[in-house]
Protein backbone atom coordinates (compact mmCIF):
# COMPACT_ATOMS: atom_id res chain seq x y z
CA UNK A 1 0.00 0.00 0.00
CA UNK A 2 1.41 3.81 -1.12
CA UNK A 3 1.33 6.32 1.32
CA UNK A 4 0.84 10.23 0.26
CA UNK A 5 1.51 10.95 4.19
CA UNK A 6 3.27 9.81 7.13
CA UNK A 7 0.26 8.63 9.18
CA UNK A 8 1.40 5.89 11.80
CA UNK A 9 0.99 2.17 10.92
CA UNK A 10 -2.06 1.61 12.89
CA UNK A 11 -4.24 3.75 11.77
CA UNK A 12 -4.49 1.65 8.50
CA UNK A 13 -4.45 -1.27 10.63
CA UNK A 14 -7.88 -0.34 11.86
CA UNK A 15 -9.18 -0.72 8.23
CA UNK A 16 -10.72 -4.26 8.54
CA UNK A 17 -12.21 -6.51 6.25
CA UNK A 18 -15.52 -8.10 4.58
CA UNK A 19 -16.85 -10.32 7.89
CA UNK A 20 -15.85 -7.66 10.82
CA UNK A 21 -17.45 -5.20 8.73
CA UNK A 22 -20.83 -7.02 8.59
CA UNK A 23 -20.38 -7.72 13.02
CA UNK A 24 -19.66 -4.08 13.32
CA UNK A 25 -22.69 -3.00 11.32
CA UNK A 26 -24.96 -5.36 13.30
CA UNK A 27 -23.60 -4.07 16.58
CA UNK A 28 -24.12 -0.71 16.03
CA UNK A 29 -28.08 -0.94 14.24
CA UNK A 30 -28.87 -3.14 17.63
CA UNK A 31 -27.21 0.14 19.72
CA UNK A 32 -29.51 2.40 17.36
CA UNK A 33 -32.70 0.38 17.97
CA UNK A 34 -31.99 0.11 21.33
CA UNK A 35 -31.86 3.84 21.65
CA UNK A 36 -34.38 4.37 19.99
CA UNK A 37 -36.71 2.30 21.88
CA UNK A 38 -35.19 4.48 24.68
CA UNK A 39 -36.34 7.47 23.11
CA UNK A 40 -39.84 6.47 22.19
CA UNK A 41 -40.25 5.03 25.61
CA UNK A 42 -39.40 8.20 27.05
CA UNK A 43 -41.92 10.41 25.01
CA UNK A 44 -45.01 7.88 25.55
CA UNK A 45 -44.12 8.82 29.83
CA UNK A 46 -43.33 12.05 28.97
CA UNK A 47 -47.05 12.18 27.32
CA UNK A 48 -48.55 10.64 29.75
CA UNK A 49 -46.89 12.48 32.83
CA UNK A 50 -49.33 15.46 32.89
CA UNK A 51 -52.79 13.42 32.83
CA UNK A 52 -51.04 11.10 35.96
CA UNK A 53 -49.79 13.29 37.85
CA UNK A 54 -46.74 12.02 37.00
CA UNK A 55 -44.96 15.09 36.78
CA UNK A 56 -42.21 16.24 38.50
CA UNK A 57 -42.23 13.39 40.65
CA UNK A 58 -38.76 12.18 42.07
CA UNK A 59 -38.95 9.20 40.16
CA UNK A 60 -39.71 10.30 37.12
CA UNK A 61 -36.79 12.91 37.06
CA UNK A 62 -34.45 9.62 38.34
CA UNK A 63 -35.75 7.74 35.29
CA UNK A 64 -35.36 10.16 32.53
CA UNK A 65 -31.89 11.04 33.79
CA UNK A 66 -30.70 7.69 34.10
CA UNK A 67 -32.06 6.98 31.03
CA UNK A 68 -30.35 9.73 29.22
CA UNK A 69 -26.88 8.19 30.43
CA UNK A 70 -27.99 5.10 29.36
CA UNK A 71 -28.29 6.88 26.05
CA UNK A 72 -24.93 8.96 26.23
CA UNK A 73 -22.88 5.97 27.16
CA UNK A 74 -24.05 4.30 24.30
CA UNK A 75 -23.46 6.85 21.79
CA UNK A 76 -19.43 7.17 23.40
CA UNK A 77 -19.26 3.55 23.65
CA UNK A 78 -20.21 2.86 20.60
CA UNK A 79 -20.45 5.28 18.25
CA UNK A 80 -17.65 7.70 19.10
CA UNK A 81 -15.74 4.22 19.54
CA UNK A 82 -14.20 5.07 22.83
CA UNK A 83 -14.82 1.79 24.10
CA UNK A 84 -12.49 -0.12 21.74
CA UNK A 85 -9.39 2.58 22.76
CA UNK A 86 -6.94 1.84 24.64
CA UNK A 87 -7.56 1.96 28.52
CA UNK A 88 -5.42 4.56 29.66
CA UNK A 89 -6.78 7.14 26.79
CA UNK A 90 -10.55 6.18 28.33
CA UNK A 91 -9.23 7.53 31.81
CA UNK A 92 -7.74 10.52 30.12
CA UNK A 93 -11.23 11.74 28.13
CA UNK A 94 -13.85 10.50 30.59
CA UNK A 95 -12.24 11.20 34.02
CA UNK A 96 -11.39 14.92 33.71
CA UNK A 97 -14.73 15.23 32.56
CA UNK A 98 -16.31 13.46 35.27
CA UNK A 99 -14.79 15.06 37.90
CA UNK A 100 -15.34 18.58 36.85
CA UNK A 101 -19.07 17.63 36.39
CA UNK A 102 -19.73 16.21 39.41
CA UNK A 103 -18.35 18.83 41.42
CA UNK A 104 -20.32 21.78 39.55
CA UNK A 105 -23.45 19.60 40.29
CA UNK A 106 -22.58 19.33 44.00
CA UNK A 107 -21.72 22.97 44.07
CA UNK A 108 -24.71 24.29 42.28
CA UNK A 109 -27.30 22.31 44.08
CA UNK A 110 -25.89 23.30 47.41
CA UNK A 111 -25.57 27.22 45.84
CA UNK A 112 -29.04 26.93 44.32
CA UNK A 113 -30.68 25.84 47.38
CA UNK A 114 -29.62 29.23 49.07
CA UNK A 115 -30.49 31.72 45.76
CA UNK A 116 -33.56 30.30 45.82
CA UNK A 117 -35.12 31.29 49.45
CA UNK A 118 -36.67 34.55 49.47
CA UNK A 119 -33.95 37.39 50.41
CA UNK A 120 -31.17 35.94 47.95
CA UNK A 121 -33.29 36.96 44.87
CA UNK A 122 -30.99 38.48 42.32
CA UNK A 123 -31.37 41.89 42.45
CA UNK A 124 -32.93 43.23 38.97
CA UNK A 125 -35.45 45.77 37.98
CA UNK A 126 -38.11 46.09 39.86
CA UNK A 127 -40.19 45.66 36.90
CA UNK A 128 -39.44 41.67 36.61
CA UNK A 129 -39.29 41.35 40.36
CA UNK A 130 -43.08 42.38 40.36
CA UNK A 131 -43.73 40.35 37.40
CA UNK A 132 -42.06 37.55 38.99
CA UNK A 133 -44.29 37.77 42.15
CA UNK A 134 -47.53 38.23 39.77
CA UNK A 135 -46.55 35.11 38.10
CA UNK A 136 -45.72 33.03 41.36
CA UNK A 137 -49.53 34.05 42.29
CA UNK A 138 -51.14 33.66 39.27
CA UNK A 139 -51.85 36.62 37.50
CA UNK A 140 -51.32 37.28 34.59
CA UNK A 141 -50.87 33.84 33.58
CA UNK A 142 -52.54 34.18 30.47
CA UNK A 143 -54.40 37.09 29.25
CA UNK A 144 -58.47 36.37 29.52
CA UNK A 145 -60.28 36.32 26.23
CA UNK A 146 -63.96 37.04 25.38
CA UNK A 147 -65.56 33.62 26.47
CA UNK A 148 -65.03 30.92 27.77
CA UNK A 149 -65.04 28.48 24.73
CA UNK A 150 -62.28 31.18 23.44
CA UNK A 151 -60.50 30.45 26.03
CA UNK A 152 -60.48 26.41 26.11
CA UNK A 153 -59.35 26.64 22.31
CA UNK A 154 -56.32 28.93 23.19
CA UNK A 155 -55.08 27.63 25.94
CA UNK A 156 -54.97 24.11 24.71
CA UNK B 1 -9.96 -3.28 17.92
CA UNK B 2 -7.01 -4.66 16.09
CA UNK B 3 -4.91 -2.05 16.62
CA UNK B 4 -4.82 -2.24 20.78
CA UNK B 5 -3.33 -5.58 21.17
CA UNK B 6 0.19 -5.53 21.05
CA UNK B 7 1.37 -2.88 23.39
CA UNK B 8 4.38 -2.50 25.81
CA UNK B 9 3.54 -0.36 28.68
CA UNK B 10 7.65 0.46 29.16
CA UNK B 11 7.71 1.06 25.95
CA UNK B 12 4.78 3.50 24.94
CA UNK B 13 5.85 6.17 26.17
CA UNK B 14 9.53 5.99 24.33
CA UNK B 15 8.81 8.07 21.57
CA UNK B 16 8.31 7.31 17.99
CA UNK B 17 4.93 6.34 18.56
CA UNK B 18 1.19 7.01 20.04
CA UNK B 19 1.31 5.95 23.50
CA UNK B 20 -3.17 6.14 23.61
CA UNK B 21 -2.65 4.20 19.89
CA UNK B 22 -4.72 6.73 18.13
CA UNK B 23 -3.64 9.39 15.92
CA UNK B 24 -2.73 12.79 16.79
CA UNK B 25 -5.78 14.04 14.99
CA UNK B 26 -8.09 11.91 16.38
CA UNK B 27 -6.74 12.45 20.10
CA UNK B 28 -6.83 16.53 19.51
CA UNK B 29 -10.78 15.79 18.24
CA UNK B 30 -11.42 14.42 21.65
CA UNK B 31 -9.35 17.23 23.20
CA UNK B 32 -11.57 19.89 22.20
CA UNK B 33 -14.57 17.86 22.69
CA UNK B 34 -14.04 17.36 26.53
CA UNK B 35 -13.48 21.20 26.57
CA UNK B 36 -16.51 21.72 24.23
CA UNK B 37 -19.05 19.17 26.52
CA UNK B 38 -17.53 21.43 29.29
CA UNK B 39 -19.19 24.61 27.96
CA UNK B 40 -22.21 22.96 27.16
CA UNK B 41 -22.32 21.25 30.83
CA UNK B 42 -21.87 24.65 32.25
CA UNK B 43 -24.59 25.79 30.50
CA UNK B 44 -26.80 23.22 31.24
CA UNK B 45 -25.58 22.87 34.75
CA UNK B 46 -26.34 26.66 35.07
CA UNK B 47 -29.63 26.06 33.84
CA UNK B 48 -30.54 23.82 35.93
CA UNK B 49 -29.82 26.62 38.88
CA UNK B 50 -31.73 29.14 37.67
CA UNK B 51 -34.59 26.94 36.55
CA UNK B 52 -34.74 25.58 40.64
CA UNK B 53 -34.41 29.01 41.74
CA UNK B 54 -37.91 30.02 39.66
CA UNK B 55 -39.28 26.52 40.23
CA UNK B 56 -42.75 27.78 40.82
CA UNK B 57 -42.76 30.09 37.72
CA UNK B 58 -40.99 27.83 35.30
CA UNK B 59 -42.80 27.08 32.31
CA UNK B 60 -43.83 23.40 31.42
CA UNK B 61 -42.40 22.73 28.13
CA UNK B 62 -45.70 20.60 27.24
CA UNK B 63 -47.50 23.39 27.36
CA UNK B 64 -44.97 25.85 25.14
CA UNK B 65 -43.90 23.04 22.42
CA UNK B 66 -46.94 21.78 21.51
CA UNK B 67 -47.34 22.48 17.50
CA UNK B 68 -46.83 19.90 15.01
CA UNK B 69 -46.37 20.68 11.11
CA UNK B 70 -49.71 20.53 8.77
CA UNK B 71 -51.42 19.78 12.37
CA UNK B 72 -54.42 21.81 13.22
CA UNK B 73 -54.44 19.77 17.42
CA UNK B 74 -51.80 20.88 19.72
CA UNK B 75 -49.32 17.71 20.43
CA UNK B 76 -47.38 17.76 22.91
CA UNK B 77 -43.72 16.29 23.11
CA UNK B 78 -44.46 15.27 19.60
CA UNK B 79 -42.09 17.55 17.21
CA UNK B 80 -39.38 17.28 19.42
CA UNK B 81 -39.74 13.46 19.13
CA UNK B 82 -39.48 13.50 15.12
CA UNK B 83 -35.87 15.84 15.38
CA UNK B 84 -34.71 13.23 17.83
CA UNK B 85 -35.50 10.59 16.06
CA UNK B 86 -33.93 12.62 12.65
CA UNK B 87 -30.20 13.42 14.67
CA UNK B 88 -30.32 9.85 16.12
CA UNK B 89 -30.66 8.58 12.65
CA UNK B 90 -28.50 11.07 11.01
CA UNK B 91 -25.58 9.58 14.31
CA UNK B 92 -26.11 5.95 13.09
CA UNK B 93 -25.82 6.66 9.02
CA UNK B 94 -22.18 8.92 10.10
CA UNK B 95 -21.12 5.68 12.10
CA UNK B 96 -21.98 3.27 9.21
CA UNK B 97 -19.98 6.12 6.51
CA UNK B 98 -16.91 5.58 9.09
CA UNK B 99 -17.75 1.50 9.19
CA UNK B 100 -17.24 1.95 5.56
CA UNK B 101 -14.98 3.58 5.45
CA UNK B 102 -12.71 0.87 7.43
CA UNK B 103 -13.15 -1.29 4.35
CA UNK B 104 -12.03 1.43 1.99
CA UNK B 105 -16.04 1.25 0.35
CA UNK B 106 -16.16 4.57 -1.38
CA UNK B 107 -19.54 3.94 -2.45
CA UNK B 108 -20.31 3.10 0.94
CA UNK B 109 -19.23 6.38 2.85
CA UNK B 110 -20.41 8.50 -0.30
CA UNK B 111 -24.00 7.30 0.28
CA UNK B 112 -23.82 7.43 4.39
CA UNK B 113 -22.28 11.09 4.50
CA UNK B 114 -24.94 12.13 1.93
CA UNK B 115 -27.74 10.70 4.32
CA UNK B 116 -25.69 12.28 7.56
CA UNK B 117 -26.09 15.90 5.63
CA UNK B 118 -29.31 15.39 4.62
CA UNK B 119 -30.24 14.38 8.45
CA UNK B 120 -28.13 17.45 9.85
CA UNK B 121 -29.77 19.98 7.41
CA UNK B 122 -33.50 18.27 8.35
CA UNK B 123 -32.68 19.18 11.97
CA UNK B 124 -31.76 22.82 11.70
CA UNK B 125 -34.37 23.73 9.96
CA UNK B 126 -36.72 21.99 12.19
CA UNK B 127 -34.94 23.76 14.79
CA UNK B 128 -35.41 27.33 12.93
CA UNK B 129 -39.23 26.08 12.49
CA UNK B 130 -39.10 25.72 16.43
CA UNK B 131 -37.48 28.87 16.94
CA UNK B 132 -39.94 30.67 14.90
CA UNK B 133 -43.64 29.06 17.00
CA UNK B 134 -41.89 29.86 19.99
CA UNK B 135 -41.23 33.32 19.03
CA UNK B 136 -44.44 34.00 17.73
CA UNK B 137 -46.62 32.29 20.58
CA UNK B 138 -50.45 31.75 21.05
CA UNK B 139 -53.34 34.01 19.97
CA UNK B 140 -54.41 34.77 23.28
CA UNK B 141 -50.58 35.65 24.13
CA UNK B 142 -50.51 36.84 28.23
CA UNK B 143 -50.48 40.16 29.54
CA UNK B 144 -46.71 41.39 30.56
CA UNK B 145 -45.02 44.70 31.13
CA UNK B 146 -43.06 45.32 27.73
CA UNK B 147 -41.05 48.47 27.20
CA UNK B 148 -42.64 51.24 25.08
CA UNK B 149 -40.28 53.23 23.79
CA UNK B 150 -42.47 56.52 22.98
CA UNK B 151 -43.47 56.32 26.42
CA UNK B 152 -39.85 55.06 28.59
CA UNK B 153 -41.93 53.09 30.94
CA UNK B 154 -43.19 49.82 31.03
CA UNK B 155 -46.65 49.19 29.93
CA UNK B 156 -48.96 46.58 30.40
CA UNK B 157 -50.42 44.76 27.42
CA UNK B 158 -50.99 41.54 26.15
CA UNK B 159 -47.95 40.17 24.57
CA UNK B 160 -47.07 37.25 22.06
CA UNK B 161 -44.27 34.91 22.18
CA UNK B 162 -41.17 35.73 23.49
CA UNK B 163 -38.13 37.26 23.22
CA UNK B 164 -35.04 37.72 25.41
CA UNK B 165 -36.81 40.22 28.15
CA UNK B 166 -40.39 38.97 27.86
CA UNK B 167 -42.35 35.57 27.60
CA UNK B 168 -45.77 35.01 27.19
CA UNK B 169 -45.22 31.24 29.09
CA UNK B 170 -43.67 32.57 32.11
CA UNK B 171 -40.35 34.03 33.49
CA UNK B 172 -37.87 35.61 30.29
CA UNK B 173 -35.01 33.27 31.83
CA UNK B 174 -36.68 30.52 30.00
CA UNK B 175 -36.78 32.44 26.89
CA UNK B 176 -32.97 32.82 27.18
CA UNK B 177 -32.14 29.86 28.18
CA UNK B 178 -33.94 28.12 25.32
CA UNK B 179 -32.20 30.35 22.71
CA UNK B 180 -28.56 30.50 24.31
CA UNK B 181 -28.56 26.91 24.70
CA UNK B 182 -30.30 25.45 21.68
CA UNK B 183 -29.04 28.20 19.63
CA UNK B 184 -25.39 27.07 20.80
CA UNK B 185 -26.22 23.40 19.81
CA UNK B 186 -27.66 24.54 16.48
CA UNK B 187 -24.34 26.57 15.49
CA UNK B 188 -22.94 23.26 16.35
CA UNK B 189 -24.92 21.51 14.23
CA UNK B 190 -24.81 23.66 11.69
CA UNK B 191 -20.86 23.77 11.46
CA UNK B 192 -21.08 19.74 11.47
CA UNK B 193 -23.12 20.01 8.15
CA UNK B 194 -20.11 22.28 7.14
CA UNK B 195 -17.61 20.31 7.97
CA UNK B 196 -19.07 16.59 6.55
CA UNK B 197 -19.98 18.33 3.42
CA UNK B 198 -15.89 19.47 3.05
CA UNK B 199 -15.07 15.79 3.92
CA UNK B 200 -18.41 14.75 1.79
CA UNK B 201 -16.15 16.56 -1.23
CA UNK B 202 -12.71 14.96 -0.77
CA UNK B 203 -14.43 11.95 -0.24
CA UNK B 204 -16.29 11.97 -3.82
CA UNK B 205 -12.66 13.12 -5.13
CA UNK B 206 -11.08 10.22 -4.08
CA UNK B 207 -8.66 12.14 -1.74
CA UNK B 208 -9.29 9.28 1.08
CA UNK B 209 -9.11 6.50 -1.05
CA UNK B 210 -5.70 7.27 -2.37
CA UNK B 211 -4.49 8.34 0.88
CA UNK B 212 -5.10 4.44 2.20
CA UNK B 213 -7.42 5.28 4.94
CA UNK B 214 -10.74 7.04 5.44
CA UNK B 215 -9.54 8.53 9.02
CA UNK B 216 -10.63 12.54 8.16
CA UNK B 217 -14.38 10.92 8.03
CA UNK B 218 -13.59 9.42 11.57
CA UNK B 219 -12.53 12.95 12.64
CA UNK B 220 -15.90 14.44 11.36
CA UNK B 221 -17.99 11.49 13.18
CA UNK B 222 -16.82 12.17 16.36
CA UNK B 223 -17.80 15.74 16.19
CA UNK B 224 -21.13 15.33 14.68
CA UNK B 225 -22.00 12.08 17.59
CA UNK B 226 -20.70 14.74 20.33
CA UNK B 227 -23.11 16.84 18.96
CA UNK B 228 -25.95 14.11 18.94
CA UNK B 229 -24.50 13.30 22.65
CA UNK B 230 -25.15 17.01 23.42
CA UNK B 231 -28.90 17.21 21.84
CA UNK B 232 -29.83 13.52 24.23
CA UNK B 233 -28.99 16.13 26.75
CA UNK B 234 -31.05 19.14 25.90
CA UNK B 235 -33.99 16.77 25.31
CA UNK B 236 -33.87 15.64 28.94
CA UNK B 237 -32.95 18.73 30.46
CA UNK B 238 -35.65 21.03 28.65
CA UNK B 239 -38.36 18.95 26.99
CA UNK B 240 -39.17 16.13 29.31
CA UNK B 241 -38.36 17.24 32.83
Amino acid sequence: MEFHDNYPQYEVMSNHGEEEGKKGRKTLWNVFWVMLAITIFELIIGFMAPSQGWSGTWWLKTLFITLTIVKAAAIVIWFMHLGHEVKFFKYIILMPYLVFMLYTIFIILTEGTYAGSSGNLTRVDPIFVKQQEELRSGHGHHAEPATGAAAEESHH
Amino acid sequence: MSHTAEIDVKEAWGGGQSPFRISYGKLFMWFFLVSDALTFGGLLVSYGFIRHKYAEVWPKAENVFTHFPFVEQHIPLAYVGLMTFILIMSSVTMVLAVEAGHRMDKRGVTVWMFWTIIGGLAFVGSQAWEWYHFIVGTDAGALRNVWDMEKGAYVQQVFHGANMTTNEYGVPQFANYFFFITGFHGTHVFSGVVLNFIIFLNVLKGTYQKRGHYEMVEKVGLYWHFVDLVWVFVFTFFYLL
